[in-house]
């Protein structure tokens, strides 16, 4: 319950969702502010005047959903930090969420990071898309988000660590984490093979099954170049490690 | 010995406003502030107002010291001392002052109360180990000296100082395990404490803190819960690590002068305790002695300024000097002071006013 631990009810929520309808037309604004207390920069700051008059500086705030566009001027004026737009029209499957941040270092363009919901959770890796922080914010940056579209109104912070942080195991078989994978590609080891040879990710137990698709991805990530373009690694029997021993075996079996 | 029209008694946001008023009004005015700057705690509120324009809502408070401390410099009729301390007020209307070593006396027409508050503290075992703080004393760390306070926090009080300290001690990148408070629900803004829950930080209502440990300094505290007569449920003691306890329980009125010089005071709980018997006009039981701001009764920045303002009119008023509008920029003033606290926050402010407020509602 909001008034023993801030974070608001499933019906609260509810309560100012925009309409499915409305959320299939674009970006809106989406206010989170449960409690009749003095303030008004919501209704002040509004360049379109979509939100609702407050005749009383305690009146709560509610949103035109017609009137608002999702221009996001309110998301720093609020000293709440409790504004923010969704916009469930930026891909087929996702949805941009853009939210107040106050935090130092502040996640770069194309930063992945773990995306959270009220209660502080993860939810899921979110893309940064866009940080908007010029003097019209006053030091409240706006970050864009995206998320799956399912999140629009579940994600509502950032973790700047990407959801898999450095100590994430990639290979487990030979004990390579995703921080010492980053490194490697950023020294300039940037195919399967190399990353490999240097790290002997692939050459364990599994045989490249836990890792390949992992290191592909990190390598796209890093460089821009999409697993499909990588050159993939050679593939040489045998398919699982056995012992030399084994092969020294004679095939007695002469049919 | 000095004299003046109006000794105003803290550079706090009340002290400024009130400065910035009777300066309007004419008024020969003295501004006494303790500390080396102005702003009171203005000058480590990082984060953005409530309100109304009006009371510079969206600005962050260390700007609106910046606005304050800029529009009290244009006037002339404005002396200001800092590093000075107000030791005494006495009843013919003489205060003393310890200003930077020196011994002074001053005797002004008018005397605006403004000294603002000092915070509560708990009784719990251990409570003097080192790594203990009021929260004002972390904010001002961070905000002022930029030093980290600590590595990891616990907060006792989820009112909107604690609300906001956790805040800005997770913008400074200390962790903060838990916000702990005693009362059943949070005393503080909801969007301030969803601003913190958001981040991951875990807000335990009905709780509160039995016992500190450590040798050297605070290593982790004792919790226990409280049932709803506030008494201690027994087998609910859980341990939290912290290397700092961050008390954050409220303010008390720092009316000391106030009752050096016999004004009238009633305890009033939820104005913070002891605060003065005063008409709508900010006058005390003695024609002299005005107040504003969280002497008069603990709340919020925004109408601590518009106390001031009122307060400097009137004191300036009571003294022959007037200006131009007089009438209309005071209503205007009364009006602001009325709105921020007509909503469901403000109502035990209001009745707590109401058990205050000489003469009702005077002209």
């Amino acid at each position: 319950m909001i008034q023993k631990d801030g974070i608001a009810t499933q019906e609260m929520i509810d309560s100012i969702t925009p309409s499915a309808e409305r959320r299939s037309k674009g970006p809106v604004a989406v206010v989170e502010c449960f409690q009749s207390i003095p303030c008004n920069p919501c209704y002040t700051s509004c360049p379109r005047k979509a939100m609702k008059e407050l005749i009383d500086i305690n009146d709560m705030p509610q949103v035109n959903t017609d009137i608002c566009n999702g221009c996001g001027v309110c998301i720093s004026h609020c000293p709440g930090l409790a504004i923010f737009v969704i916009d469930e029209t930026y891909g087929d499957n996702q949805c941009l969420i853009k939210m107040p941040y106050e935090f130092t270092p502040l996640p770069s363009e194309g930063d992945y990071v773990t995306a959270t919901d009220r209660g502080g959770k993860p939810v899921c890796r979110g893309k940064v898309v866009k940080v908007v922080n010029t003097p019209m914010q006053d030091r409240t940056p706006i970050i864009h988000l995206v998320v799956p579209k399912e999140f629009s109104m579940i994600v509502r912070s950032l973790n700047i660590n990407d959801i898999y942080d450095d100590n994430t195991y990639i290979c487990r078989c030979e004990e390579l984490t995703l921080g010492e994978l980053r490194e490697y590609i950023r020294k300039g080891y940037t195919t399967l093979d190399e990353i490999k040879r240097i790290t002997r990710a692939g050459m364990g137990p599994c045989q490249g099954r836990t890792c390949r698709q992992l290191i592909m991805n990190e390598i796209a990530k890093l460089t821009g170049v999409k697993p499909q373009d990588q050159l993939m690694s050679t593939f040489r029997p045998p398919v699982k490690p056995v012992k030399l021993g084994f092969y020294a075996q004679e095939d007695t079996d002469n049919e | 010995m000095k004299r003046t029209d109006i000794a105003i008694i803290g550079g706090g946001p009340a002290g400024l406003c009130a400065s910035i008023a009777a300066a309007k009004m004419g008024a020969k005015v003295t501004l006494i502030e303790r500390n080396s700057t102005l702003g009171g705690q203005l000058v480590k509120q990082t984060h953005m107002f409530f309100g109304s324009q009006k009371q510079y809502a969206s600005t962050r408070g260390i700007d609106i010291c910046k606005i304050l401390d800029n529009e009290v410099n244009k006037y002339d009729n404005i002396e200001v001392l800092t590093n000075t301390t107000v030791l005494g007020m006495y009843e013919d209307g003489v205060i003393t002052l310890d200003c930077n070593g020196s011994y002074k006396k001053m005797l002004p027409s008018r005397i605006i109360v403004a000294t603002g508050a000092s915070e509560k503290y708990l009784p719990f075992a251990n409570n003097d180990l080192p790594g203990i703080y009021g929260a004002g004393a972390v904010q001002t760390l961070m905000n002022v000296y930029g030093v980290k306070p600590a590595d990891s926090v616990v907060m006792v009080g989820a009112g909107n100082i604690g609300l906001i300290v956790s805040y800005q001690l997770m913008q400074a990148g200390v962790s903060v395990n838990a916000i702990i408070d005693a009362a059943p629900s949070i005393g503080g803004y909801l969007v301030h404490a969803s601003k913190v829950a958001r981040l991951g930080v875990p807000i335990l209502t009905s709780t509160t803190v039995k016992s500190a440990h450590g040798k050297e300094y605070i290593t982790g505290i004792t919790t226990v819960k409280l049932d709803d007569k506030w008494q201690e449920i027994e087998g609910s003691e859980s341990y939290l690590p912290c290397d700092n306890l961050c008390i954050s329980v409220g303010l008390s009125p720092l009316a000391e002068l106030l009752w050096q010089i016999g004004c009238e005071m009633k305890y009033v709980p939820t104005l913070g305790g002891f605060v003065p018997t005063r008409d709508n006009h900010l006058k005390t039981s003695i024609d002299s002695v005005y107040v504003a701001g969280d002497v008069a009764g603990i709340e919020e920045a925004s109408s601590a300024m518009v106390e001031g303002s009122i307060a400097g009119l009137c004191a300036s008023r009571s003294i022959g000097l007037t200006m131009t509008d007089y009438d209309k920029v005071l209503a205007d003033y009364i009006e602001q002071s009325n709105s921020l606290r007509r909503g469901p926050v403000g109502d035990k402010i209001r009745q707590g006013l109401a058990q205050v407020e000489i003469g009702g509602q005077t002209k």
